[in-house]
């Protein structure tokens, strides 16, 4: 830039050297100044959070992914929430009044909402000046009809999907039709008053409560809708604890707390231990104890570490190669970070991370025995601690531990880890020493990490004399792969979408196959009538022997090899009160305390 | 030189519409289906084929392609398929960022390089030459990720010299922020462009008028600041144009490490995702600059050089 402004004829310049000079030393000395002059943002009561991901935006119906689901939980609620202490997780009533009334068929659900509950003050109120208005129950209509409205292109839909009385057909009109008419009654889903919401189920559900009580189903009032569009995504006017300040998805999200929150109150009993944790201290007291809340997104790990060790975070997760700078060999905390009063909270996570076979495959699909051998050539104890830090326990079925068919006791005999056995099964799979059987295809990512664990697995496979082909993709790429039942064999993990293990068995049932979520295109006829069946009984003993069936079913026919539920590890500093890990609760800050 | 600039304009539309042939065919046949990102892990059949028809994926090919062509010409990309968010303002907000990093970075490291380029060409085979040039493939040598994680542990984290991250759109809170990743970005980009500037100077030092200078008996200084750095331009001017378009395109791994929301991590997010839209108005945008940066190389030649006209 400052070389071109040389003049044509070679003669004089249009700026001199001096001029040039001095310009760039003011360039300096503006810089250097302003390094001086900037002060660090004083954070006086705000929570300080890290997000490893960007934010894609803030409208509920399009919160598919668990950082964005955790900012929009900041302002908007639901009719449920889960309880933020109690384990097993319970939900109880939100926006809601009280739990629902169910009618004695299981059919009818009858929602009283909480009076005198206002939306955040925004300028899409034009009528009340920017002035919040009340939620009421329409507002629940509008918002769940607006995320079965094709327009909308929510993720969120399949929460309602064919649950509702007459909101498939709604939303088939609308796709017909090419746009919704959100004043045509459905019958399913109805405001009887302005306080009573009422539902109708195709049949009865023992899901239905944690599927509304997900981020998709929150209240959002169509002013919002109306006057923003798809800026919505920009903003956020609910009813919740947190008032959106700024918002850059790629950088920073800045909440403060909403000035109109109606009044709610911490918790005043939780699960064993935790009154000793300290955790009941504020019981009874209002929500939230921050002032606001400031959530930075760092999409590599070290810096967000750093930040933590210097103090710039209140919590953070423990990256993997920082692990044993944290945690020694006991799996606590080290002393140095003992001695800064920093706190290690461990919890095991509703997951399970898996490898899966496409059942439609000719080669794997068919043949049990084969599945099962290479389920047991796999060392899990070395994978946990070797890519996981020992973060993990080695999973069984697919039902991880804290929901009900869980069996803490039961073996799974395909996970043990048995060479000899293994290659009994190739024998009787018809490939003694693995000959006859055609090189396997494994998908993976193409990040260094996915490729080091594609390696050991073949390493496992190799053993046994099974050649194992790694062909990594990008990740739409490898979901096209495996949506379109191309793929062979891939690895996947499954977070739960709530605490039931229903969650993670309708991954199986046929009627979820390929594009939707059972990927591994699993069909038992029996494992889907014993599926079907649990879907309409309530918890009970009689469900849970029902869950622990087609668990049996799936170790049997292996078209998963079960791989392990994770453990989560995250620190806190000494002055962040109140925390406690939550699989769901994705508002849980509101009862965070910083004492200082 | 209006005509030349307009008949270089109108080179463009063939260059664009090659750019734009090749990333439709390349993200259309080989790149994975957004589709499958869109509708989210519980979608049926039925809804990949709503939100294929919502976004005109399943539209023929050509319609697609026209549709492109036209989003080119009108510079509505509409909005990205994984952030929902406008195309236009996503660019928008990262270009102040990343030229906030790059610009300050891309002047300090010309104005130094230039002047090391002339000193150790001055200097030419004597100690500081070899010190300098040392340094410099020492520099080159390391990788921008080394530069990152001792910078941000011992300089930002140890030392408390800087940030270890974020950003700040105030002004001039923005600058304390930048600071380190600057450093880093020049620390980089020295080595080569000093070896480079070296070069092009050492080869005009050669030159006959340059023996003449020196037998009219004018000064070191007077021939290196007044004829040999004048005669230098064309390469230098070709190395640091071409640079500029970059600049707004930002520096993906700065920005990712040190949290800046620039523009460098758009493009990348994009080809994660298969975001064909984002993937378009990026390539596209790219393509104009570096065209645009080679317009106005050519220009400047003709301010530097009486030598050379524009036909």
């Amino acid at each position: 830039m400052i070389l071109s402004s040389f003049s044509r004829s070679g003669g004089k310049p249009f700026l001199s050297y001096k001029t040039i000079v001095i310009t760039g030393m003011c360039a300096v000395l503006g810089l250097g100044l302003s390094g001086c002059f900037s002060k660090e943002k004083q954070f006086k009561n705000t929570l300080r959070l890290a997000t490893p991901a960007k934010i894609k935006g803030l409208d509920p119906a399009h919160s598919d992914d668990m950082y964005s689901g955790i900012e929009v939980s900041r302002a908007y609620e639901g009719l449920l929430q889960y309880h933020y202490l109690k384990r097993p997780y319970e939900l109880e009533a939100n926006l809601a009044e009280s739990m629902p009334t169910i009618s004695k068929d299981g059919k009818t659900y009858t929602f009283k909402i909480r009076k005198g509950v206002l939306f955040q003050d925004d300028p899409c109120f034009k009528t009340t000046e920017g002035k919040g208005r009340e939620l009421n129950a329409s507002d629940f209509v509008y918002s769940w009809k607006r995320l079965a409205d094709p327009k909308t292109v929510s993720t969120g839909w399949w929460i309602l999907d064919g649950k509702l009385v007459g909101l498939n057909a709604w939303r088939d009109e609308a796709s017909k039709s090419g746009a919704a008419d959100y004043t045509q009654d459905v019958e399913g889903l109805r405001a009887l008053d302005a306080y009573t919401l009422q539902l109708k189920l195709v049949s009865p559900s023992a899901q239905i409560l944690y599927n509304i009580a997900q981020q998709f189903a929150f209240a959002v009032p169509h002013e919002a809708v109306e006057f923003y569009g798809k800026e919505l995504l920009n903003h956020a006017v609910g009813t919740g604890p947190f008032q959106l300040v700024e918002f850059n998805g790629a950088s920073k999200v800045i909440w403060k707390k909403n000035p109109t929150f109606r009044q709610q109150l911490y918790p005043s009993e939780g699960a064993s231990g935790d009154r000793e944790a300290g955790l009941l201290v504020n019981a009874g007291q209002p929500i939230p104890f921050v002032d606001g809340i400031v959530t930075t997104v760092f999409e590599e790990s070290q810096p967000a570490w750093l930040n933590f060790l210097a103090q710039k975070l209140d919590a953070s997760a423990i990256p993997k190669d920082n692990f044993n700078q944290a945690i020694s060999e006991s799996k606590g905390l080290v002393e140095e970070l003992k001695a800064k009063g920093i706190v290690l909270h461990k919890a095991p996570t509703l997951d399970v991370t898996h490898q899966t076979f496409n059942m439609a495959d000719p080669v794997v699909g068919r043949n049990k025995y084969l599945r099962q051998a290479l389920s047991m050539s796999i060392d899990r104890a070395q994978i946990i601690e070797l890519f996981h830090n020992g973060r993990g326990i080695s999973a069984q079925t697919p039902i991880p531990p804290g929901v009900s068919g869980y069996d803490e006791a039961y073996k799974n005999p395909y996970v043990q880890y048995d060479v000899a056995k293994a290659k009994e099964l190739l024998v009787k799979a018809g490939f003694p020493g693995g000959k006859g059987l055609p090189e396997l295809e494994y998908s993976t990512m193409a990040d260094t990490t996915s490729r080091q664990m594609s390696d050991a697995l073949a390493k496992s496979f190799d053993v046994l004399g099974v050649k194992l082909k790694v062909n990594s993709y990008s990740w739409p790429e490898f979901q096209r792969n495996i949506r379109e039942k191309k793929g062979q064999i891939w690895g996947m993990a499954w977070g739960a979408d709530y605490p039931d293990a229903e969650n993670f068995l309708q991954l199986l049932y046929s009627k979820n196959s390929s594009p939707g979520p059972n990927d591994a295109n699993y069909s038992n006829a029996e494992f889907d009538r014993l599926y079907e069946k649990s879907l309409t009984l309530m918890e009970s003993p009689a469900r849970t022997i029902l869950y622990k069936k087609m668990a049996q079913l799936i170790v049997e026919d292996c078209p998963w090899i079960f791989e392990m539920h994770r453990l989560s590890f995250g620190l806190t500093q000494p002055w962040l009160k109140n925390y406690k890990p939550h699989d769901f609760d994705h508002a849980r800050a509101k009862y965070y305390r910083l004492s200082k | 030189m209006l005509i030349y600039i307009l008949r270089r304009v109108l080179a463009t539309i063939p260059t664009i519409f090659g750019v734009a042939l090749l990333i439709f065919v390349l993200f259309n046949g080989v790149g994975g289906d957004p589709t499958y990102q869109m509708v989210g892990k519980h979608a049926t059949q039925k809804q990949v084929e709503e939100v294929r028809h919502e976004y005109g994926l399943d539209q023929p090919k050509v319609v697609q392609f026209g549709n492109y062509l036209k989003q080119i010409v009108t510079f509505d990309y509409g909005r990205s398929f994984s952030t929902k968010q406008e195309i236009s303002t996503m660019v928008a907000r990262g270009i102040g960022p990343s030229l906030t990093l790059t610009v300050p970075a891309f002047m300090f490291t010309t104005f130094l390089s230039v002047a090391l380029g002339l000193l150790v060409a001055y200097f030419r085979g004597r100690a500081v030459d070899r010190i300098v040039v040392f340094l410099c493939v020492v520099g080159m040598s390391l990788p921008m990720l080394g530069y990152i994680l001792f910078g941000q542990y011992y300089l930002a984290f140890k030392a408390g010299l800087f940030p270890i991250s974020g950003f700040d759109y105030g002004w001039p809170d923005r600058f304390e922020y930048i600071l380190l990743p600057m450093l880093i970005m020049i620390v980089v980009s020295l080595g080569y462009d000093v070896r480079f500037y070296r070069t092009a100077v050492l080869e005009e030092v050669s030159q006959d008028y340059v023996r003449t200078a020196r037998a009219k008996g004018l000064s070191e200084s007077r021939i290196f600041m007044k004829h040999v750095l004048k005669n230098s331009m064309i390469p230098i001017l070709t190395n640091v144009v071409i640079e500029i378009p970059l600049l707004i395109l930002g520096a993906f791994l700065l920005e990712s490490f040190f949290g800046i929301p620039g523009i460098g991590g758009i493009t990348i997010d994009a080809i994660h995702n298969s975001d064909l839209p984002v993937i378009k108005a990026m390539t596209t945008l790219q393509a104009l600059l570096l065209i645009l940066g080679n317009l106005a190389t050519d220009i400047l030649y003709t301010l530097v050089d009486p030598r050379v006209s524009l036909k």
